[in-house]
């Protein structure tokens, strides 16, 4: 038995049209209880591997994520990274508003650059930044994040991706 | 049926700390990190090396008649990372694979009620 607070923005989510998300996720061995009030999700399941990995797709949702991309976590190698913004700023949300537009970029364009080059998906929501991807992956892409918490030009970031992408392709023909 | 055990999983992000106990905590029936298992430093973290480590601790487990285990996950706590890094879960897959039976897993990373004044002075860390 475990247990997952969720906003109640995206308890709507997590049910999906239909129950659909949560049949999706229950049909991995785990049976979810809702709270739709408060946004508490209890998960019993027969095996403590699956009720790990339900938990994590549940927080996952909560932090922003699409069902599509938070599903990714049951594959095998899937991780899931939560980086707050507040640990870098301070917890005013004018500062906080500032640094996650840094992230996100115009149209989103920085978001884009970091996923297309590390292959994981990127959530900005409220306070936090999640990653989902495989463990190479989800390394690279917090550094990237990290680096423009902490104030580095976008240059500086684009420049370290391509570097990575470089990096990432050589490991997967087996030169590490 | 075999004998209970509880495995200590210690996953920081540079290594991965895997310790085997009896039900009490005080003795330890097996140990391994990914420190054994992979030559450079850089990959001791690794998933790929927590998930050999795990192999190795259920190989010394299975010798020593246990069956089933309870996890306890631990990250670096205090003041810094919460989360487990990425070793304990692919330690924790590995054991699953390898036939032991998971009974609970519970994270127990320290986390200070505010008490001591984290590392890094005022103006924190300047890089």
């Amino acid at each position: 038995m475990r247990y997952v607070k969720i906003p109640r923005d995206r308890v709507a989510v997590l049910v999906g049209a239909e129950g659909s998300v949560k049949n999706e996720i229950e049909s991995h061995g785990v049976a979810l209880d809702i709270d739709s009030q408060t946004g508490d999700v209890a998960i019993q399941g027969d095996d403590a591997l699956a009720e790990l990995d339900a938990e994590q797709v549940i927080r996952a949702i909560g932090r922003g994520f699409s069902p599509p991309h938070a599903l990714r976590l049951f594959r095998e190698n899937h991780y899931f990274e939560l980086l707050d913004m507040r640990d870098f700023v301070g917890k005013k949300s004018k500062d906080v508003h500032r640094i996650a537009g840094r992230v996100i970029g115009k149209n989103g364009r920085t978001r884009m650059a970091i996923e297309e080059a590390t292959g994981v998906n990127l959530s900005v929501y409220g306070t936090t930044v999640g990653i989902i991807g495989d463990a190479r992956g989800v390394d690279a892409a917090v550094q990237a994040v990290e680096m423009l918490l902490n104030g580095a030009d976008h240059a500086t970031v684009y420049r370290f991706l391509q570097r990575e992408k470089q990096r990432i392709k050589l490991e997967e023909f087996g030169l590490r | 049926m075999g004998k209970w055990a509880i495995t200590h999983i210690f996953a920081s992000h540079n290594n991965t700390i895997i310790t085997v106990t009896d039900m009490t905590g005080a003795e330890t029936l097996a140990k391994c990190t990914g420190g054994m298992i992979v030559k450079s430093d850089k990959d001791e973290g690794s998933p790929y090396a927590a998930m050999r480590a795990a192999q190795k601790i259920a190989e010394e487990l299975k010798e020593k008649g246990v069956d089933s285990v309870n996890i306890k996950v631990r990250g670096v706590g205090r003041g810094r990372s919460k989360t487990p890094g990425k070793g304990a879960q692919a330690a924790i897959r590995a054991l699953a694979r390898s036939g032991l039976r998971i009974g609970r897993i519970e994270d127990v990373t320290p986390l200070p009620h505010d008490g001591c004044r984290e590392k890094g002075g005022k103006r924190g860390r300047r890089v």
